[in-house]
This record gives structure tokens, C-alpha cells and sequence, in this order.
């Protein structure tokens, strides 16, 4: 059933005579001097390969040939291109490029390159919270990143929860919205919608609204602070944690689900979600060296 | 102009007589089906946190980004929670089949579906580790993986003895999978499941599912054997083609890794990788990083070592003694990046993509240790004298026996 097995490849492997299409003909050809043709040979291994074919056979392979050679050259040079940076080529055939290789084959191999990432980005939050007497009550600064960092710590196999959930979905908040955390067309709600329900899972998870209180609205700030340069190192930089506020989001009381439904315009190609996706192990996004804000 | 032609037609009966590598690709098979098991099961726990229809990333989400991208997933067909553990299960299975090598042509076309419509459910979910499976699982579905190292390859042995001796040998798991698979395909289609998705999956599910019954059939009749020649032929075209996509895509992968480093002014200057080791998201042994990082000119080597071993990689094939010392270091590296970083899925997925570059010999090597070892803890009740010795792929896979850069050129 399978095309694998005990076929062909396996138990014959006849090493066929001749090298090419062009070699000895085999058995099958017409006798020269028209005598009827001769007795089937006597059963042989399985042979293989085109030299095996007839010539109507064998124009067959030849055209499976062309069209995998074909194919396999077109698709590694789009891969090439993917990967390339942007050139002479992807300026004029960008389209044909993405067209080809989205949304399967994406792919970003710029791993912690040009720069590693040399700042921590934590994410913190913090709710208003109506409690179960009906008081409106707002919590402290949740840091939700170094509850993933202890999460990771002295973890040796880390889930995709605590590594990548909150870290990407607050990239892919960043890459979606302007400077002054205005949301970019549909992938900036979408990526708000996210981050939103992620904060509010890990409130709930928490506790932060108490026995019998919920949360109303959420807030979301991110405290950026550079790495300290190596001790060998010269350099001098400011250690001092850079905060960005977001605006109070309310949470719905399905927490969103549906509620940006209306907003899917099927707007043409993926280019965010698609660098956002593999952007890849190590959070490729760079900022220029040393260049902690 | 006449050695051209020759080597011409050599190349030729090269690509179609027999499916190349046998061992290297039943080696990343392996690899990359136990990757995604692993990791699978180790999500487990967090599996609805993950892809599930009421995670952060909720099934209305997916839905849009999905209307824009068009990406395949099934798991966009319901969002009823059942219908998720179902695929999570599947996925699971199919890793397993996959990675067992049981009915391996259809296990690789479930374990691509698997792989898709989970990440492709959740693209934010993923890291470069994922990547690295999304694209392998597409082009495993195109290879000969279970000539060696696989339970299809006993279960050939067998029934070759078995016909030799003139018993009848009868598959009834075969069609039955294909059935199903049918069933499910001509329902998703006639239902509209594949509407709103881009073309190429869909079809190769299809195409998968037809090659498989002209297979059958073409095998069966002893009339048709052009035909089965010919579908021999095009089995392996495009199995050596998908193994050369592999590879290239493993270089194009560690040259953009490391020509992108060189225009990096950390890299430069020797301390990058200084870095990743105070990122709070990849530093799980604090101290191994400190440790790591007390040395500036250990850094530095470092630093520069991996640059140069990721841009010289691919140039490293045409010699095959200086690739398989750089294989090491690099298997090495991503060894050392699992632990101290926290990748292991990451490191697992890249360690077998730079597996299909280990010569046959070494392969041949670890079977008959693995065969070994698998006789010493499972010792078989005597009687039945099977040897469990190297596992002999085609004859005609004979001379190349030792070399893999032959298989750098296939």
C-alpha cells in the first residue's frame, strides 16, 4: 500500500547496463529482421531506473524529470530570495517571491543577527478590579515577564507558555502599533485583542481580582532595560529601566471573544504575521548596538 | 562534448534508479517526527493554552489572520473542544507512526498535518524551532524515508520471506488507512473545508492520496510493470529532489544565520554572544551564563567561531573530511545552545536537519550499535534467529557505502 517497502528499491536494485536513455535498448525492442518478437525473458529482478523504460516510458520520466528539476530549481531560488536581503531582484519580483513562498514556506534565519537582543523587555500589568462588595479597586504592577523568567529558571525543557506567548505576542503588539501605541490597521486590534486576553489570563491565574471580584480594565506598560556590557567591557550605558505606558483597556465580559469579528477584511498579503512568526529562536528584533532607549 | 553526454546520462540514471540516503533520511525521519513528539507531549499540559479554541490566541483570532493568510490548519474546521483534542491526538499518533516508520508514506502525510494546522493555528506561539519543523514536514511527505530504520522495512523483509516460502500475504491496514484517509478528504472537500485555504496543501493531500492507490494497483498487476517502473522512477526523482531541497535549505539556513552576523556590530566586535546569556527569556542557569561569560576572550572566540563555522557550512560539502568536523562542531553547538539557552526543541529540530550531512558509514555504525543495544535490553526469547544486524538498504545503494558526499550531490 505504501510506496515504500520491498519494492523496487528494495529487492532488486538491478544494476542496470547501460547508464543512460541513450544506452543499449532493452528487451522489448523490435527484432531487426521483423521475426515475431522473442519469448519473454525469464522473470528477472525488478529493474529500475529509466534505462528500464521503453522508449514511450521513458518519455514519460523524461518529462517528470524536467518537472522536478524545474520545480526544485524555481523553489530554491524563491527560498534564496526569501532569505536574501532585500536586492535588485526582490525589488522588481517582490510579489512573485512572497506569492510563492507564503504562507508554507516562510522562513527568517536571522538568528540573533545582526545584533542579539541586548535589552530585557518585561512586560508588566496591573487591573481594576471590582471586587466581590462591589468596590472598584485597582491591583499593583504585575511582572509578568519575571514570572516566566522564574517559570524558566533551572527548567531544562521551558514550554512555548512561558517562553514565547507573552515575549511574542508583546513583539508582535510593538510591530503593529505607531509610537504612540495607536493600533496599525487590522493586525494592530488583532495583536491588541491578544496581549489583552493573555494579560487577563495571567491576572486570573494570579488572583489578582480576589475571591467573587472581577477584572474591569487592564493596563499594560513595558519596562525595557539593558543589558549591563560585559565586566571586561568599557563601555559605558544607562542601566535605567525605560517605561512605555499603554492606555486602559476594558475587558469584555467574554473577554473579547468575538469581539472583533466584524473587523477581518481580507486584506491581501501576510507580511507581519509572517515575520512576526518566525522571527525566529533567539527574538531576532535588534536594535542597533548599544542602542538601549 | 561526449563526456558531457555521459555524465549527463550518469547523473540521470543516478536520480531515477534508486531513492539516495537511505540512512540519512530515515535519520532526520526520526529526528524531526521525535522532535514534534517530544515537544507534544511535553505541552500537553498546556496544550488548550496553546492552540486550543479558548487560548489567548482564541479560535476567532486565528480566524481572522487565517481570512487574510489563507494558511492551511483542519483545526479551523470546528471550534468545538473536542474536535481539538482530536487533532492534538492525531498529531500525536502521527508522530509516532512517523518516527516508527509504520506505514511511513501516509504517517509523513498526517505528520504534515499535524505540524500545520497547530502551528499555523498559533503562529505567535512558535520560535526558529518550529520554523524548522513547518518546512521539513512539507518536504519529508516527498521522501523514501522508511527504506531503513523503520517497521515498513521489517514488515517488507518478512513478507519477502514469507512469499518465498509461497504463503499468501494479505494487507488489509494498508487499504484500510487509505479508506479513511478518502473519506475524510472527499468529505472536507465536499464541504467546503479547503475553501478558504491556498491550494497547495489541499492538492498535495490529494495527490498523495491518488499516488498511493495508482501504487497499489500498478504493483499488484503483474501486466503493468512499465507503469510500476515508471511510478518507481518518479518515487525516486522526487525523493532525491526533496532529500537536495533538504540540504539546501540547511545551508540556506546556516548562511543567513551567519552572513546577517557579519554585518552585526556585536559580532564584530566579539561579545554577542555575551548577550543571549543575560536575556531573561534564555538564560535558564543563570550562574552556567555567568560562568560562560567571565572570560572576554572566551567570548570572543566563541563569537567569532560561530560566524565563521555558519558562513563557511555550506562550502565545507565539497570536502568531506573538513564538512564532517564541522558537522560535529555544529552539533556540538546546538548541544550546548539547548541547555544553556532552554531551545531543546530548537536544537533537536537543527541537530537532525544537519543529520542528513552524517556519512553512510557512521549511520550503518549507530544501527548496528542501536540494534546491539536494543538486543541487550530486550533480549528475544530464542527460536526465532532474527538477525538484527545492519539493516541492508538496496544493493544498488552498495558502492556508495562510506561516501556521503555523493550525497551532498544526489
Amino acid at each position: 500500500m505504501d510506496a515504500y517497502g520491498g519494492h523496487g528499491t528494495q529487492s532488486g536494485g538491478a544494476k542496470t547496463p547501460g547508464p543512460g536513455p541513450a544506452s543499449g535498448p532493452e528487451p522489448e525492442g523490435v527484432a531487426p529482421d521483423g521475426a515475431p518478437p522473442p519469448p519473454p525473458a525469464p522473470p528477472a529482478p525488478p529493474r529500475t531506473g529509466v534505462a528500464a523504460l521503453s522508449p514511450r516510458y521513458q518519455v514519460g520520466a523524461a518529462v517528470a524529470l524536467a518537472l522536478v528539476a524545474i520545480t526544485v530549481c524555481v523553489h530554491l531560488g524563491m527560498v534564496f530570495l526569501h532569505v536574501a536581503p532585500s536586492n535588485t531582484i526582490t525589488k522588481a519580483h517582490g510579489e512573485a517571491v512572497d506569492d510563492w513562498m507564503y504562507p508554507e514556506f516562510e522562513q527568517n534565519w536571522k538568528l540573533f543577527a545582526p545584533n542579539p537582543l541586548q535589552q530585557n523587555i518585561a512586560v508588566e500589568v496591573r487591573a481594576q478590579v471590582r471586587t466581590a462588595k462591589g468596590e472598584i479597586r485597582t491591583t499593583g504592577w504585575y511582572d509578568l515577564s519575571a514570572e516566566d523568567g522564574r517559570a524558566i529558571d533551572h527548567n531544562p525543557v521551558p514550554s512555548h507558555t512561558q517562553q514565547n506567548e507573552l515575549r511574542r505576542a508583546f513583539d508582535y503588539f510593538t510591530n503593529t502599533h505607531d509610537s504612540d501605541g495607536r493600533p496599525v490597521g487590522v493586525r494592530g486590534t488583532l495583536s491588541e485583542t491578544y496581549l489583552r486576553r493573555i494579560v487577563v489570563l495571567r491576572l486570573e491565574r494570579d488572583g489578582a481580582a480576589g475571591p467573587g471580584g472581577t477584572v474591569e480594565q487592564v493596563q499594560v506598560r513595558s519596562r525595557t532595560t539593558a543589558v549591563p556590557p560585559p565586566s571586561w567591557s568599557s563601555e559605558q550605558i544607562s542601566l535605567k529601566p525605560v517605561y512605555r505606558t499603554m492606555p486602559w483597556w476594558s475587558v469584555p465580559a467574554e473577554d473579547g471573544a468575538g469581539a472583533d469579528r466584524t473587523q477581518a477584511v481580507g486584506s491581501a498579503r501576510d507580511d507581519v504575521a509572517g515575520s512576526a512568526r518566525s522571527e525566529a529562536a533567539g527574538s531576532a528584533r535588534t536594535e542597533a548596538a548599544g542602542g538601549a532607549r | 562534448m561526449n563526456r558531457f553526454a555521459l555524465a549527463f546520462s550518469t547523473a540521470i540514471a543516478r536520480v531515477t534508479e534508486a531513492a539516495r540516503a537511505p540512512y540519512q533520511s530515515a535519520v532526520i525521519r526520526i529526528g524531526f517526527a521525535t522532535t514534534w513528539l517530544l515537544f507534544l507531549l511535553r505541552e500537553f499540559p498546556h496544550r488548550s493554552e496553546l492552540y486550543g479554541p479558548d487560548g489567548p490566541w482564541s479560535w476567532d483570532l486565528a480566524q481572522q489572520l487565517i481570512g487574510m493568510n489563507h494558511a492551511f490548519t483542519v483545526l479551523m474546521w470546528s471550534d468545538s473542544r473536542l474536535w481539538f483534542e482530536t487533532v492534538y491526538a492525531l498529531a500525536v499518533v502521527a508522530s509516532a507512526m512517523l518516527a516508527l516508520g509504520w506505514r511511513t508514506r501516509t504517517a509523513s502525510v498526517l505528520f504534515m498535518v499535524g505540524v500545520l494546522s497547530l502551528q499555523n493555528r498559533s503562529v505567535f506561539m512558535g520560535d526558529g524551532g518550529d520554523n524548522v519543523l513547518h518546512l521539513m514536514s512539507i518536504y519529508l511527505v516527498f521522501t523514501r524515508c522508511g527504506q531503513v530504520w523503520s517497521l515498513d522495512a521489517r514488515r517488507a523483509r518478512r513478507q519477502d520471506a514469507a512469499r518465498a516460502q509461497g504463503e499468501l500475504v494479505v494487507d488489509r491496514a494498508g487499504p484500510a488507512l487509505w479508506a479513511a484517509a478518502g473519506v475524510v478528504l472527499a468529505a472536507a472537500t465536499a464541504l467546503g473545508r479547503f475553501d478558504g485555504q491556498e491550494w497547495l496543501v489541499p492538492s498535495l493531500l490529494w495527490a498523495a492520496w491518488a499516488a498511493q492507490a495508482l501504487w497499489w494497483l500498478v504493483s499488484r498487476s503483474r501486466r503493468a510493470e512499465q507503469p510500476r517502473i515508471l511510478l518507481d522512477v518518479i518515487g525516486n526523482l522526487l525523493h532525491n529532489a526533496a532529500l537536495l531541497v533538504i540540504m539546501t535549505e540547511a545551508c540556506l539556513i546556516y548562511a543567513t544565520a551567519g552572513w546577517y552576523k557579519i554585518q552585526g556590530s556585536r559580532w564584530q566586535d566579539g561579545t554577542a554572544v555575551y548577550y543571549p546569556l543575560h536575556l531573561d527569556y534564555f538564560s535558564p542557569w543563570p550562574s552556567l551564563g555567568d560562568l560562560l561569560a567571565a572570560s572576554g576572550i572566551m567570548v570572543m572566540l566563541v563569537t567569532y567561531g560561530t560566524v565563521a563555522a555558519q558562513v563557511a557550512f555550506p562550502f565545507t560539502l565539497f570536502n568531506r573530511r573538513v564538512k564532517n568536523v564541522l558537522l560535529v562542531m555544529m552539533m556540538v553547538e546546538h548541544a550546548a545552545i539547548a541547555v544553556i539557552l532552554g531551545l531543546p526543541f530548537f536544537s533537536l529540530a537543527m541537530i537532525t536537519a544537519d543529520a542528513v550531512f552524517l556519512p553512510t558509514s557512521f549511520l550503518r555504525r549507530l544501527g548496528v550499535w542501536a540494534a546491539r543495544a536494543r538486543g541487550r535490553l530486550f533480549p528475544r526469547p530464542c527460536g526465532k534467529a532474527e538477525v538484527p544486524g545492519p539493516r541492508r538498504p538496496a544493493p544498488a545503494e552498495q558502492p556508495q557505502v562510506g561516501s556521503t558526499a555523493q550525497a551532498g550531490h544526489t
